[in-house]
């Protein structure tokens, strides 16, 4: 059990680097934020936990416009991006998405805003903690591609100013929901 | 050797550009504090010991590693080239553009890819490449280099950058960052889009999983990563790791030491072919040797592949700061670029740079690999000068006169004669003998214009040694005094002060008339040879000396005696054998008040002047001592003030300020003047002769009013009342 003040240092530090965290008492909650804060065309890769959950269906309802088809075809600039991730690290606030499917890496680099839900019993204390699923999510030889994201893009490139949404989404909401999933492996 | 005409002009021509370096010195004042507030709650010094054994470990496993990397990565599907140098990579890359028949590559940052000039190899085969980092892109459009390791266009103002956007773009644009970002947002998405090939480097290459990991901030490494068919990753040899839990580690220490962010925006970790709907994903792999294998092989400078690339040394230097990274760089700037360009474009093109380090140690002290640069440096200057001579000055006071003692100090009693008719006494500082003008052009032209010269004293402190009568009866210890040129012949007050403390608090004072030059200016222009010759000559002295310590006033020369001294003779038994000796009983004359004697129980606040104190870099960063002054001075009773970056170079570096650079040093030492003169204070102590000459001097010329002294010297007032 992942105790308050984990989740309170997670809290601080992601909202330290620029992201949102907020309690929701369910998905339909979540949905509902999201449905007020997205603009234009949704993301929403198809993953194990949407499926379980019917994250579509949940967002539709909602209001949000979720892209149907391929991810390829939502432009170059699409509105927003809804995942859940596999796990998270209170020292630094950063998500954990295994991305191996394109379209969890689309949803999550190309939109405007990503929205990532997380169950608070997935947040480790920091990076040396999450080595283990780490590895384990690298046992094998399958190909993967593992994102850590911490807050939105940024750049200093331009006289070390320091500027929101380079060329990844300029807002993250990080979306607490509890009794979602406890395996890091899961998303 | 002073500059070359083209090195000077470029110096010269950054000096007239004082914009930049107000830039880099807001930047540099920045980041210290992001850095300090990012380590808070971690032991620095323990993650840096920790990331220099992995790096140590990988290094050594180096061949076992790659193979084992190399395999895990064909198992997930990707083809790896090792390419042994930039040409076969950039070929690597060419050919696989034309097979695949690519217009255009996708670029995030890879400085690796700067080394092999591949854009210019790609435009060759008419292949655009498009850089997607924002500095990058800057840096591309204005036809120039990156200038930091980290943020590439560092030295480019938001007017410049908007002119740059505006003319790629097709509209006008403002100068206003928000809108500049926004615009290279949109133009850039097109590319990635378009790309046939994207191209990122990596931060590791993780040999049990066969994947690499990339450290960025804007998001562009996975765009290129993602959207393009074929995925190139270029990356120097030197990036492997052994697993995840090496890479998060070095995690830690980069973003922190790099920007004073806990973690970048993203980290990213791939491996192999990642599948995209519809196409066959490629994944290509060049790993380079470069240079590396070379440089894994040298003994003295093989810890430079520790580095994680993570750009503070530049961001600490004085001289970057000065000067910028154009100058004081290649493709790799500051510190490690300095050593990274004589194995990777070869010793020639790193010959000035290599003399443009001031030797301050402040690269060294931030360093999250643990990596001695200051001495790597050292040890190229004296293959720079093997090979290209040290100039006519230098060696023939190196060479003829320092090695010979007798003749060398006969020539500073004649110079000591010489110099009535241009010393001046200063006003209302009877005892400070400054040089205001030379009377002729006399080894470069503006010696004198900024700062006062210190004249050579009429009587060296060997001389006044013989007539101090030491009346101590029972003394608790009997110490050697390692004098220095500098407190020898130009600061003699300083030696006789540490004798009056000593003696105050029961120790007998011992001086070896045979001791010379610790060396370290000869070992600094390059010259071993002279530097074997002097440290004999007192190793020997105080050998026979037979004291229970030795002390130094200067932190050059107990740099010299500790660690130069032992490195010099280590071939030969005997002498290796006292150098240790000795070097285990010298230190500094605070840290021996202080730690040995306990000094600040047995002194007495008689003082009430305040002072401000600056530190010397062999002192703190030589030497670990820079508590120990302090709280002499405050046992005292001198009300202490901090300066601003009390710890930052005064801008001397020896001959630096002389023959090598001294219009760098003027710009260094400019600074301290400004964070002495902001604090009020009208003294200022420190623990160096070198620090005041060149403090002093600079000093003098600023505000004639403010005075600097020797710790020793303070100390001994306290004690006598100032006479």
């Amino acid at each position: 059990m992942v105790g308050k003040d984990q989740v309170k240092r997670f809290t601080e530090s992601a909202e330290r680097v620029g992201a949102t965290v907020a309690h929701y008492g369910t998905l339909e909650d979540a949905a509902d934020f999201i449905a007020r804060t997205a603009v234009g065309k949704t993301l929403v890769p198809q993953t194990a936990l949407t499926d379980k959950f019917q994250l579509w269906s949940l967002l539709e309802a909602a209001g949000v416009e979720v892209h149907a088809g391929s991810f390829r075809d939502a432009g170059q600039l699409p509105g927003a991006g809804v995942t859940f991730c596999n796990f998270a690290m209170a020292d630094t606030g950063t998500v954990v998405l295994d991305s191996t499917s394109e379209d969890i890496r689309l949803a999550t680099t190309i939109p405007e805003v990503h929205f990532v839900l997380l169950d608070p019993t997935k947040i480790l204390p920091d990076n040396l903690a999450a080595v283990d699923p780490m590895n384990r999510l690298y046992e094998g030889s399958e190909p993967r591609f593992v994102a850590y994201i911490t807050g939105p893009s940024r750049t200093a490139d331009i006289e070390r100013v320091l500027t929101i949404g380079c060329h990844g989404p300029r807002q993250l909401h990080i979306l607490l929901v509890p009794d979602v999933s406890d395996d890091l492996l899961e998303i | 050797m002073a500059a070359t005409a083209d090195f000077k002009k470029s110096v010269e021509n950054a000096l007239a550009k004082p914009k930049l370096s107000e830039a880099l010195h807001l930047f540099g004042d920045a980041y210290l504090i992001a850095r300090e507030n990012a380590f808070r709650g971690l032991d620095f010094d323990q993650l840096r010991t920790e990331l220099a054994a992995i790096k140590d470990d990988v290094r050594e496993r180096r061949k076992e590693l790659l193979a084992q990397f190399i395999a895990n990565a064909e198992a997930a599907g990707s083809k790896v080239f090792v390419a042994k140098d930039t040409r076969e990579a950039n070929d690597y890359v060419v050919n696989l553009a034309k097979q695949k028949n690519a217009g255009l590559i996708a670029k995030s940052k890879s400085m690796v890819s700067e080394e092999a000039h591949l854009n210019k190899a790609l435009a060759a085969a008419g292949v655009r490449a498009a850089e997607t980092d924002l500095g990058e892109w800057i840096v591309q459009l204005a036809g120039q280099r990156p200038s930091h390791l980290v943020m590439p266009a560092i030295h480019m103002f938001k007017e410049e950058v908007a002119e740059l956007f505006s003319k790629e773009i097709g509209e006008p644009l403002e100068a206003d960052i928000r809108t500049l970002v926004n615009a290279a947002r949109k133009q850039l998405r097109k590319d990635y889009f378009a790309a046939d090939i994207g191209l990122t480097g990596a931060n590791f290459l993780v040999a049990e999983t066969g994947g690499i990991g990339l450290v960025t901030n804007e998001g562009n490494a996975r765009l290129c990563a993602t959207l393009p068919k074929v995925h190139v990753v270029f990356a120097g040899i030197h990036k492997l790791v052994r697993n995840i839990e090496d890479a998060v580690k070095i995690t830690r220490l980069l973003p922190r030491n790099a920007t004073g962010q806990l973690l970048t925006s993203y980290v990213t970790w791939i491996r192999g072919a990642v599948p995209t709907p519809g196409n066959d994903k490629e994944q290509h792999i060049v790993l380079i040797d470069g240079g590396r294998e070379a440089l894994y092989e040298s003994p003295v400078c093989r810890d430079a592949l520790r580095c994680i690339q993570c750009g503070a040394c530049a961001n600490v230097c004085p001289v970057y700061q000065t000067v910028g990274g154009h100058v004081f760089g290649s493709i790799y700037i500051s510190a490690i670029g300095i050593i990274l360009t004589a194995f990777y474009e070869g010793l020639d093109k790193a010959k000035e740079i290599t003399r443009a380090c001031i030797g301050c140690r402040s690269c060294t002290a931030v360093c999250p690999a643990n990596i001695d640069l200051e001495e790597i440096i050292l040890h190229l200057r004296q293959q720079v000068t093997n090979e290209y001579g040290m100039g006519l000055v230098k060696n023939i006071t190196f060479k003829a006169v320092m090695r010979n003692r007798a003749l060398f100090h006969n020539m500073v009693k004649a110079a000591s004669k010489l110099q009535k008719p241009v010393t001046q006494q200063k006003e209302g500082q009877p005892a400070t003998r400054v040089i205001r003008h030379l009377p002729m052009h006399f080894m470069d032209k503006d010696l004198t214009q900024w700062r006062d010269l210190p004249a050579v004293a009429p009587r060296s402190f060997r001389d006044l040694f013989a007539d101090i009568d030491q009346k101590i009866d029972q003394p608790r210890y009997r110490v050697g005094f390692f004098v220095g040129c500098g407190a020898d012949f130009v600061y003699p007050e300083v030696g006789v002060s540490l004798v009056k403390v000593l003696n105050h608090l029961g120790v007998e004072v011992v001086f070896p008339n045979a001791q010379n030059c610790c060396g370290i200016p000869a070992l600094y222009a390059g010259d071993t040879e002279t530097g074997v010759e002097l440290a004999k000559q007192n190793v020997k002295a105080f050998y026979e000396a037979d004291v229970d310590y030795v002390l130094c006033v200067c932190p050059t020369c107990t740099m010299g005696v500790k660690r130069d001294f032992v490195e010099r003779l280590v071939d030969d038994p005997i002498w290796s054998q006292r150098a240790v000796s000795l070097s285990e009983k010298t230190m500094d004359a605070a840290a021996f008040l202080e730690n040995v004697l306990k000094a600040s129980d047995l002194l007495t606040a008689t003082s009430a002047a305040r002072v401000t104190y600056h530190d010397s870099c062999h002192l703190k960063r030589g030497n670990d001592v820079w508590q120990e002054p302090r709280t002499l001075l405050q046992a005292s009773g001198y009300q202490l003030e901090e300066m601003k970056n009390s710890d930052r170079c005064c801008g001397f570096g020896g001959t630096y300020s002389f023959l090598s650079h001294p219009q760098i040093s003027r710009q260094i030492a400019g600074d301290k003047v400004e964070s002495i003169m902001a604090t009020g204070v009208k003294t200022v102590a420190m623990d160096c002769p070198g620090c005041m000459i060149m403090v002093g001097g600079s000093m003098g010329k600023a505000d004639s009013t403010v005075r600097c002294a020797h710790t020793m010297e303070l100390l001994a007032e306290a004690i006598t009342g100032r006479q």
